[in-house]
C-alpha cells in the first residue's frame, strides 16, 4: 500500500487526467522528436553528398555533327558571365585540356588526349552550400543567352531537399512546444479544480500550521508522480510504433535516403521527454498552488 | 520548546474585540481577555452564546470585526502568512465536529501535526502509538474515522491536538461524546500538558468536570464575557445543562 497523502487525492479522479494527458503528450512528442532526429541524421548524410560544386556543359558540336567553332568560346564567356554574377557562386572556371584528360583517364588510358574527341567543354562551378544560388534564375538566363548550355545540378536538388528537411525540423520544434503548452494548461486546470475540491482539507491543515510550501509540495508531488507514470507508459507505447515506422521507411527507401536508426545519444534525448513532462507537471502544479494560496486568506 | 521571554508575556490578549459573521449581528461584544501562560480555563455559556466563535478568534480562524487580538505578543492583523503558520503550529485545537480526515487512519490523523512540523517518522511512530494507547485506542490505530464511534473519534481529535505539545490548547466541547470516567481521564491528559506549560481553554457543558476540577471560567452570555474565578459559587446560576 502506498502511503496516504494528507490531501485525499485518491478520491478525486480528475487528477488522473494528468496521467492520461502525460501519456498522450509523451507518446506523440517522442514520435515527433524521433521523426525529427531521423530527418536530422539523414540530412547530415545528404549534406556530405553535396560536393559544393556543379558543372555546366557547353557542347562543341551541333546536334547534327557540325563543329561549332568560335561559337563555343562565345557560349563559354556568356555562361561564365551569368554564373559569376550570381549570388552563391564562389567561382566558375573552364576545365583545361589536361584537367579533362585526367578526368577521362579511367576510360581512355593515362596518355590519351581528349582534344580529338567530340566532348563538350566543362565549366566547374564552386558554390556556397550554406547559401545556394538560385538555380531557376540561372536556367532562365541560360535559356535566353546560352540555350545549348546544360546545367548539371542533381546534387543541388539534394541541397534543396536539405533545406526542406531543415524547415521540417523547425516545425517539429513548434509542435513539441505546442504539446508542452497544452500539457501545462491541463495541469493548471486540474490543479485549480483540485484546490477547490480539497479546500476544506487544505483549510484544516493550514489551521494546523502547514505553510504554503507544505501544501504546494503535496500537489506538486501528486502532479509530477502522475505525469511520470503516464509519461513512462506513453514512452513505452511509442517504441513499437517507432520500430514499425523505421522498418517501413527502411523498406521504402532501401536505407538510401532515410537512415532510420538512432544513436545512443538520440535515444537518451528521447528518454528525456517523459522526464521533461514530469518536471513540467511538477513545476506547473507548484506554481499554480503557490500563487492561488497567496491569493487566499 | 518554551522560550522564557514568551512565557512572561500573555499568550493571548483581546482588546475591545467584537465579532460578527458577515452582515449578521455581533456574536461577541467588546471582549476584554488575557490568557496568561500556563493558565487553565473552562469556557461556559449556553449553546449559541459564542464559545466556538471566541475559540475561532484564538486560533485565527477568523479576524475580529472590531478591536485587536494579540497572540504570543503579536497583533494577528499584522502577521505575514509565514508568521501565521508558525504561530498556528503552537496551537492545538480540538474541534467540536472533530474534523478528522476520513481517508487517513487513526495513526495518520494523529501524526498530521508532527508531519507538518517536519518531525522524523521514527519519532512520529513512537509518540503517536504511545498517545493513542493513552487515550485507549491502541486497537483502533489502523481504523479509519468512518468505522469509529463518536467517542473514539473525539479521542483521536484530542490526541491530534495535543501530540505536538502545543503552547496553547483550545478544545471545543471535547468530552461531549464520552462517559464521565473517560471525560475525567481526558481532562487529566490536558492537566498533564498544562503542567508542562501549555495554556488551556476548554469549552464545556459538563458540570461534573467544572465542579471536579475547579478551574476558573470564561462565561459567555449574549456575546458578553464574564470571568468567574471560583466556579463552585456560580454553579447554580449557569444554565448549560444540555
Ligand atoms: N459560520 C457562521 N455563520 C453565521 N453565523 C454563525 C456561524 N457560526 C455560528 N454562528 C452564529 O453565531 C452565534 C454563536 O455561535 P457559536 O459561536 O457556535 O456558539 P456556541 O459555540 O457557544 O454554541 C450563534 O447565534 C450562531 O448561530
Ligand atoms: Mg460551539
Amino acid at each position: 500500500m502506498t502511503k496516504a497523502t494528507d490531501i485525499p487525492f485518491a478520491q478525486d479522479s480528475s487528477t488522473f487526467f494528468i496521467c492520461w494527458i502525460s501519456m498522450l503528450m509523451v507518446f506523440l512528442s517522442v514520435l515527433t522528436l524521433a521523426f525529427a532526429l531521423i530527418t536530422h541524421t539523414s540530412v547530415e548524410n545528404w549534406h556530405k553528398n553535396i560536393s559544393g560544386s556543379m558543372t555546366v556543359q557547353i557542347p562543341t558540336f551541333t546536334a547534327d555533327g557540325k563543329e561549332r567553332g568560335d561559337l563555343v568560346q562565345t557560349d563559354i564567356d556568356a555562361a561564365l558571365g551569368i554564373l559569376l554574377s550570381t549570388d552563391g557562386v564562389i567561382d566558375a572556371q573552364i576545365l583545361s585540356e589536361s584537367q579533362m584528360d585526367s578526368l577521362m583517364a579511367p576510360w581512355m588510358g593515362e596518355n590519351a588526349s581528349t582534344a580529338e574527341l567530340p566532348l563538350p567543354k566543362l565549366i566547374d562551378v564552386k558554390i556556397n552550400t550554406d547559401q545556394l544560388p538560385d538555380l531557376e534564375q540561372i536556367k532562365a538566363d541560360f535559356a535566353e543567352q546560352v540555350p545549348l548550355a546544360v546545367l548539371d545540378s542533381h546534387r543541388l536538388s539534394l541541397a534543396e531537399l536539405v533545406t526542406l528537411a531543415q524547415n521540417l525540423t523547425r516545425l517539429t520544434g513548434l509542435i513539441l512546444l505546442l504539446m508542452l503548452t497544452s500539457m501545462a494548461f491541463s495541469v493548471i486546470f486540474v490543479t485549480k479544480s483540485g484546490l477547490k475540491v480539497h479546500r476544506q482539507v487544505i483549510a484544516l491543515i493550514h489551521m494546523m500550521g502547514a505553510g504554503d510550501f507544505y501544501i504546494t509540495r503535496q500537489f506538486a508531488n501528486r502532479s509530477g508522480g502522475l505525469a511520470l507514470s503516464g509519461g513512462l507508459i506513453g514512452f513505452v507505447l511509442s517504441l513499437p510504433v517507432m520500430t514499425f515506422i523505421a522498418y517501413y521507411l527502411g523498406n521504402l527507401t532501401g536505407g538510401f535516403i532515410i537512415q532510420a536508426t538512432l544513436s545512443a545519444r538520440q535515444w537518451l534525448l528521447l528518454f528525456t521527454v517523459p522526464l521533461i513532462a514530469t518536471l513540467l507537471a511538477y513545476l506547473t502544479a507548484a506554481y499554480t498552488v503557490f500563487s492561488e494560496l497567496k491569493r487566499s486568506l | 520548546m518554551f522560550e522564557k521571554n514568551k512565557l512572561s508575556s500573555p499568550i493571548a490578549e483581546f482588546n475591545g474585540v467584537s465579532f460578527r459573521y458577515g452582515n449578521g449581528g455581533d456574536v461577541l461584544k467588546d471582549i476584554q481577555l488575557t490568557l496568561q501562560p500556563g493558565s487553565f480555563h473552562f469556557m461556559t455559556g449556553e449553546s449559541g452564546a459564542g464559545k466556538t466563535s471566541l475559540l475561532g478568534l484564538l486560533y485565527m480562524n477568523h479576524l475580529p470585526t472590531r478591536g485587536r487580538v494579540r497572540l504570543f505578543g503579536k497583533a494577528v492583523d499584522t502577521l505575514s502568512r509565514a508568521e501565521k503558520s508558525q504561530i498556528r503550529r503552537q496551537i492545538g485545537v480540538v474541534f467540536q465536529d472533530y474534523r478528522l480526515l476520513n481517508h487517513l487512519n487513526a495513526f495518520d490523523n494523529v501524526a498530521l501535526p508532527l508531519r507538518i512540523a517536519g518531525v522524523k517518522e521514527t519519532e512520529i511512530k513512537r509518540h503517536v502509538s504511545e498517545l493513542l494507547t493513552w487515550v485507549g485506542l491502541e486497537k483502533q490505530i489502523r481504523a479509519f474515522p468512518p468505522e469509529l464511534s463518536g467517542g473514539e473519534k473525539q479521542r483521536i481529535a484530542i490526541a491530534r491536538a495535543v501530540i505536538n505539545r502545543p503552547q496553547l490548547l483550545l478544545a471545543d466541547e471535547p468530552t461531549g461524546n464520552v462517559d464521565d470516567a473517560m471525560a475525567k481521564r481526558l481532562l487529566y491528559l490536558f492537566l498533564e500538558l498544562n503542567k508542562l506549560g501549555t495554556t488551556i481553554v476548554i469549552a464545556t457543558h459538563n458540570q461534573n468536570l467544572i465542579k471536579h476540577f475547579k478551574f476558573p471560567q470564561l462565561h459567555l452570555s449574549h456575546g458578553h464575557l464574564e470571568y468567574i474565578a471560583t466556579p463552585a459559587t456560580r454553579s447554580g446560576n449557569t444554565t448549560e445543562d444540555n
